[in-house]
C-alpha cells in the first residue's frame, strides 16, 4: 500500500489494510521522524527491517539519550513478549506450571504473593512497571528509573528461562520467528543490566562459539 | 482597583439624598420587635457566617484564577487589589478597605448619635429584651405563627435526615403563604427597608471605630454584626456579577485551555489552585442570591419588620429602592434548608443523569464537575431546589451552562498505539485494544493517585491475551459479560469479561476466553454487537462483512461482499432506525446499505467518486445515528459527510479537521458527534448547527497516526480516545 510516488508518503495503517500490507511503507531516517515517538518508530522499523540483524538494532542512534534508549527496548521487549505468551497460555496452565521454576534449583518467590504463582504474574507486572513509566519524558528518563530497569529485565528474563526449560517447542519456535530471547540477551549485556550468572537459557555460548572463539567462560 | 469600584458604586447612591433622621418613636412596637429580632438573629448568625465565608473562599479563589491567568497571558502580575487569603473568622480584612466619603460621614455620624441617644434613653437591656419579647410577641399575634416556622425550620438542621427534609419542603408552602402575606402587609416598606440594608453598611463602618470608645448597648452591636455580614455577602456577590461580566469574552476562549490545568487540580483542595469555571460560578450566585432573597422573604419576615420599624423612626418612607436585589422575593426556597451536608454525591449523582431530559446529559453536569474540582462544601451551595435551576434563564447562558470536556484519566499500561475503545454499558468500565497484541480493561473507579502530577492514574484491571498480532477492534455485548475482538490475524475473539474489581495479579484464568469465530482470512478491522439480535458483524481486509451468532462460536451466518465489488470493507455499523439494516463503508468511497437477513444491497449512498480505487476517498468509519435515519461517514480527505438513509442523498458535507478523519461516535441521546483525526485533535460537533463546539489535543503522533478511535459512555459522562502513542484518554 506504498503511495503514488510525487505525493508525500503517509505511513497509516488505514482501516482495510491487509494484514501483510501492514507497516509497508518505505523506511524513514531516524533524523526524519519529527514524532515525539521517535525511538519507538526507529526500533521497530529496523526489528521489521530484519529482526535477525541484532546489532543494528541494537545501535542507538548518534546522540540519543542512554537512558531512554534502553527503556524504549525494554518496552520493545515487553511488546513482543506478548506473542510469546499467547503461545504459551496454550500450554502453561496453573495445574501443569504451579511454579515459576526454570531448572529445579530456580524457584522465583513474588514479594506480593507468598505462595509461587505461575509465570503471569510476573509478566504483568513487569508489563505494568514499563506501563506506568510510560509517563517518563521520551527525550530523557531519570536516574533512579534507570536503575529499576535491572530488576524489570530479570523478570522478564524468568520467562525467557521458564519457557526454555519447560516449553522448549514454543520456546524455540518463537525464537526462530523473532530471534527475541537472542536480542534480550544481548541487550542485557551490552548495558550490563543482568549479571551473566543469572543468564541460564544457553544461548550466550552459543554465540560465542559461533561468533569469536576468545572468551570460553559465559 | 476593580473591586474599589463595585464597593463606592454601591455606596454612593445610598448615601445620596438621604435626609436627617428624626425618630418619632412607636415604642412599644419598637421594642417588641427589636426584642423578637434579637432572638431570631442569634440563630442565623452562624449559618450566615458560613455563607459568608463560602463566598469569600469563592472570591478569593475566583481572584487567584484570574492573577494565574493574567500572569499566563500577559507575563505580568495582575494588580486586582487585595489577594490575601479570606479571613475566616473576622470580616475586618475587608473593612479596612473601605473608605467611605468623608462629608458623609458627618451625617452619619450624626444620624447614629440621634439613634443612640435614642436606645440609650429606652435603657433596654437584653434581659429585659428578652423578658418582654415573649409577651410582645403575644400582643402581636405572631408568637405562635413566627416561633412554629422556626422550630421547623430547624429541624433539618439539627437530625439532618432526608424524609424530615422532605417533610419540611412541604410544610414550607402553607408557611410561605402566611409569610408572604405578611410580607403584603409590609410590601409599602420596602424601599424603605432595601435603603436601610444599605445604611446599615455605612453605619457599620463607623461602628467598628466607635464602639470602641463609646459603650453601645448590646442591642446595636447585634445590629452591626448583622449588617456586616450581610454587606459582605452583597459585596461579594457584587463583585461576581463585575468578574462575570469582564470575562465574559474570554470565558469561551478559556474553556479549552482550562481542560489541561482542570486535570492537574482537580483533586486539589486548596483554594489557590481552584479553577473556577464561569458558568459554575454565575449558577453558584443566581443560586445564592435566590437563596438570600428566600430566606429574607421566609425566615425572617421580621427583618423586614425591624425595617419598617427602623425607617418609621427615620422618617423615610419617600426614597426610592436602590437594591433590587434586597426586594423581599415572592418565591418559595425550600432550597435553602438543604443545608450543604445532606448526601450531596447522590444528589449529583441524579443531576448528573437525568432520565428524561437528554441535554442535560451534556449540560446538567456542571453539579459533577464542581464535585470534581473539589469545592468542597460549596457544591452544596449549588444543589438548590429543582424550582430554582429550572427558572434560571438557561437561553442566556446556554454557553455558559454547556458541558465542556476536560481531561480525566490517561491509560498508560499499552505498549503500543491503540487501535479500538469500547465502554461497559454501564459501569465506568473501558476496554482498549492495541496494537500491542492485548486487550486492557480499566475500572475508572478503581484509580490510584500518581506520584507526580496531580491527576489520577487508572491500572489495567485485566489483560486480555489471544491474538497473535495487533488488536484492530473491539466491541462490548449489551449485557458487558461479554466482548469482542478483531485482529490482524484474521480472528474474532470473544471473551467473557471479568469482574471489574478482579485482583490484576490474579493467576490466568483460561474461562475468560471463550473461543475464536474463525471465517475471514484477513485483518478484521471492524465489529459490531448487536443487542436485538445478539448477533455480531465484522468487516475483514478479506474484502468481505460476516454475520455471526454471538452467543456460540461459529461459522459465519451470512457473508457479504464476497466478490468484493465494492472495495474493501474499512467499516460497519447496525442502522438503527431499522434493526434489520447494517451500512458499510469502503476504502473505495462507497457507502452501502444492506439487509442483514436477505443479503440484498439495499441502497448504495450517493459518494460522488468514480470507482477507481484510490486511497485519497477512503472511508475511515461509518456510524449510524442513534435516533435518526441518518448515516454519517469520517473520510480521509478530512471530510465528514452526512447521509440520508432513505434516499441515499447527501445531507451535508463538511471539512471537519485538518488531516484524515479517523473515528466517529454519537453521544446517547443524538444531539452531539465527536470525532478523532490524524491531525491529534477531538472535535465536538453540535449535530443540529453542524458546528464545531469544543475541540481539544488529545495524542501524539506515531508516524502520521494519532488519533485511532472515540467513544461516549452509553449511559454516564465519561468519553474517550485511543491514540497511537500507546495512550487511551478519558474525559469528563
Amino acid at each position: 500500500m506504498v503511495m503514488a510516488e510525487g505525493t508525500a508518503v503517509l505511513r497509516r495503517n488505514r482501516p482495510g489494510t491487509k494484514a501483510q500490507d501492514f507497516y509497508s511503507w518505505p523506511d524513514e531516517s531516524f533524523e526524519e521522524m519529527d514524532s515525539t515517538l521517535a525511538v519507538q518508530q526507529y526500533i521497530q522499523q529496523n526489528i521489521r527491517a530484519d529482526c535477525s540483524n541484532i546489532d543494528k538494532i541494537l545501535e542507538p542512534p548518534e546522540g540519543q539519550d542512554e537512558g531512554v534508549w534502553k527503556y524504549e527496548h525494554l518496552r520493545q521487549f515487553c511488546l513482543e513478549l506478548n506473542g510469546l505468551a499467547v503461545k504459551l497460555q496454550s500450554e502453561c496452565h496453573p495445574d501443569t506450571c504451579t511454579q515459576m521454576t526454570a531448572t529445579e534449583q530456580w524457584i522465583f518467590l513474588c514479594a506480593a504473593h507468598k505462595t509461587p504463582k505461575e509465570v503471569w504474574i510476573y509478566f504483568v507486572k513487569s508489563c505494568n512497571f514499563m506501563g506506568q513509566h510510560y509517563r517518563l519524558s521520551k527525550v530523557s528518563i531519570k536516574e533512579s528509573s534507570v536503575a529499576k530497569l535491572g530488576s524489570v529485565c530479570r523478570r522478564i528474563y524468568r520467562i525467557f528461562s521458564h519457557a526454555y526449560f519447560h516449553h522448549r517447542q514454543i520456546f524455540d519456535e518463537y525464537e526462530n520467528e523473532t530471534f527475541l530471547c537472542h536480542r534480550f540477551t544481548k541487550f542485557v549485556m551490552k548495558y550490563n543490566l543482568m549479571s551473566k550468572d543469572n543468564l541460564i537459557v544457553p544461548i550466550l555460548e552459543e554465540e560465542v562459539q559461533n561468533s569469536v572463539a576468545g572468551e570460553s567462560e559465559a | 482597583g476593580a473591586q474599589g469600584w463595585c464597593r463606592e458604586s454601591r455606596q454612593i447612591p445610598g448615601i445620596v439624598g438621604r435626609p436627617p433622621r428624626r425618630p418619632q418613636p412607636e415604642r412599644g412596637a419598637a421594642r417588641a420587635q427589636i426584642a423578637f429580632l434579637q432572638g431570631e438573629r442569634k440563630g442565623q448568625e452562624n449559618l450566615k457566617k458560613d455563607l459568608v465565608r463560602r463566598i469569600k473562599m469563592l472570591e478569593y479563589a475566583l481572584k487567584q484564577e484570574r492573577a494565574k491567568y493574567h500572569k499566563l497571558k500577559y507575563g505580568t502580575e495582575l494588580n486586582q487589589g487585595d489577594m490575601k487569603p479570606p479571613n475566616y473568622d473576622s470580616d475586618e480584612g475587608n473593612e479596612t478597605e473601605i473608605q467611605p466619603q468623608p462629608n458623609s460621614q458627618l451625617i452619619w455620624k450624626q444620624g447614629r448619635q440621634l439613634l443612640r441617644q435614642y436606645l440609650q434613653e429606652v435603657g433596654y437591656t437584653d434581659t429585659i429584651l428578652d423578658v418582654k419579647s415573649k409577651r410582645v410577641r403575644a400582643l402581636l399575634g405572631l408568637s405562635s405563627d413566627a416561633s412554629e416556622k422556626e422550630n421547623r425550620n430547624q429541624e433539618p438542621m439539627v437530625n439532618g435526615t432526608e424524609s424530615q427534609m422532605k417533610e419540611n419542603a412541604m410544610i414550607g408552602k402553607p408557611d410561605l403563604t402566611d409569610s408572604a402575606s405578611l410580607l403584603e402587609t409590609f410590601k409599602f416598606l420596602e424601599n424603605a427597608a432595601a435603603d436601610f440594608s444599605d445604611e446599615e453598611d455605612e453605619e457599620d463602618i463607623e461602628g467598628r471605630e466607635k464602639t470602641i470608645i463609646d459603650t453601645s448597648t448590646i442591642v446595636r452591636k447585634r445590629v452591626l454584626s448583622d449588617s456586616s455580614e450581610d454587606r459582605d455577602t452583597e459585596e461579594a456577590l457584587k463583585e461576581f456579577d463585575f468578574l462575570v461580566t469582564s470575562d465574559e469574552g474570554d470565558g469561551e476562549s478559556r474553556s479549552s485551555g482550562d481542560g489541561t490545568d482542570w486535570e492537574k487540580e482537580d483533586q486539589c483542595l486548596m483554594p489557590e489552585a481552584w479553577n473556577v469555571d464561569q458558568g459554575v460560578i454565575t449558577k453558584l450566585k443566581e443560586q445564592y442570591k435566590k437563596e438570600r432573597k428566600g430566606k429574607k422573604g421566609v425566615k425572617r419576615p421580621n427583618r423586614s419588620k425591624l425595617q419598617d420599624m427602623l425607617a418609621n423612626l427615620r422618617d423615610v418612607d419617600d426614597l426610592p429602592s436602590l437594591q433590587p436585589s434586597v426586594t423581599p422575593p415572592s418565591r418559595p426556597s425550600s432550597s435553602r434548608l438543604i443545608e450543604h451536608e445532606i448526601n450531596r454525591t447522590d444528589e449529583v449523582e441524579a443531576l448528573t443523569f437525568p432520565p428524561s431530559s437528554g441535554k442535560s446529559f451534556i449540560m446538567g453536569t456542571d453539579e459533577a464537575l464542581e464535585n470534581e474540582l473539589g469545592l468542597g462544601e460549596l457544591a452544596g451551595l449549588t444543589v438548590a431546589n429543582e424550582a430554582d435551576s429550572l427558572t434560571y434563564d438557561i437561553a442566556n447562558n446556554k454557553d455558559a451552562l454547556r458541558k465542556t470536556w476536560n481531561p480525566k484519566f490517561t491509560l498508560r499500561s499499552h505498549f503500543d498505539g491503540i487501535r479500538g475503545l469500547a465502554f461497559h454499558p454501564v459501569e465506568p468500565v473501558l476496554i482498549t485494544a492495541s496494537e500491542d497484541h492485548t486487550l486492557k480493561m480499566w475500572n475508572l473507579q478503581k484509580t490510584a493517585p500518581a506520584k507526580k502530577s496531580a491527576s489520577l492514574d487508572v491500572e489495567p484491571i485485566y489483560t486480555f491475551r489471544a491474538h497473535n498480532g495487533p488488536v484492530l477492534c473491539v466491541v462490548m455485548s449489551s449485557s458487558g459479560e461479554q466482548c469482542y475482538s478483531g485482529g490482524t490475524d484474521g480472528l474474532i475473539h470473544g471473551w467473557n469479561t471479568t469482574n471489574p474489581n478482579i485482583d490484576p495479579y490474579d493467576s490466568y484464568d483460561p474461562s475468560v476466553l471463550r473461543g475464536a469465530f474463525v471465517g475471514h482470512t484477513d485483518a478484521v478491522w471492524g465489529l459490531v454487537y448487536s443487542a436485538a439480535h445478539q448477533r455480531l458483524l465484522s468487516c475483514s481486509a478479506d474484502g468481505t462483512i460476516r454475520l455471526w451468532k454471538a452467543t456460540e462460536i461459529a461459522p459465519a451466518l451470512n457473508v457479504f461482499n464476497d466478490n468484493q465489488e465494492l472495495g474493501i470493507p474499512s467499516s460497519v455499523d447496525l442502522v438503527s432506525s431499522d434493526p434489520s439494516l447494517m451500512v458499510a463503508s469502503f476504502n473505495s468511497g462507497h457507502t452501502s446499505i444492506f439487509n442483514m437477513e436477505t443479503r440484498q444491497r439495499v441502497l448504495t449512498l450517493e459518494s460522488g467518486v468514480d470507482s477507481t480505487i484510490s486511497s485519497s476517498c477512503q472511508i475511515n468509519r461509518v456510524i449510524s445515528h442513534p435516533t435518526l435515519p441518518i448515516s454519517i461517514t469520517a473520510h480521509e480527505d478530512r471530510h465528514i459527510k452526512f447521509y440520508d438513509n432513505n434516499t441515499g442523498k447527501l445531507i451535508h458535507s463538511m471539512v471537519a479537521h485538518l488531516d484524515a478523519v479517523t473515528s466517529l461516535a454519537v453521544d446517547p441521546n443524538g444531539l452531539y458527534l465527536m470525532s478523532g483525526s490524524h491531525d491529534c485533535s477531538i472535535r465536538l460537533w453540535n449535530l443540529e448547527s453542524k458546528t464545531c463546539i469544543q475541540e481539544f489535543t488529545a495524542h501524539r503522533k506515531k508516524f502520521d497516526e494519532s488519533i485511532h478511535d472515540v467513544a461516549f459512555h452509553p449511559s454516564k459522562c465519561y468519553i474517550a480516545s485511543a491514540g497511537a502513542d500507546a495512550l487511551a484518554k478519558v474525559f469528563v
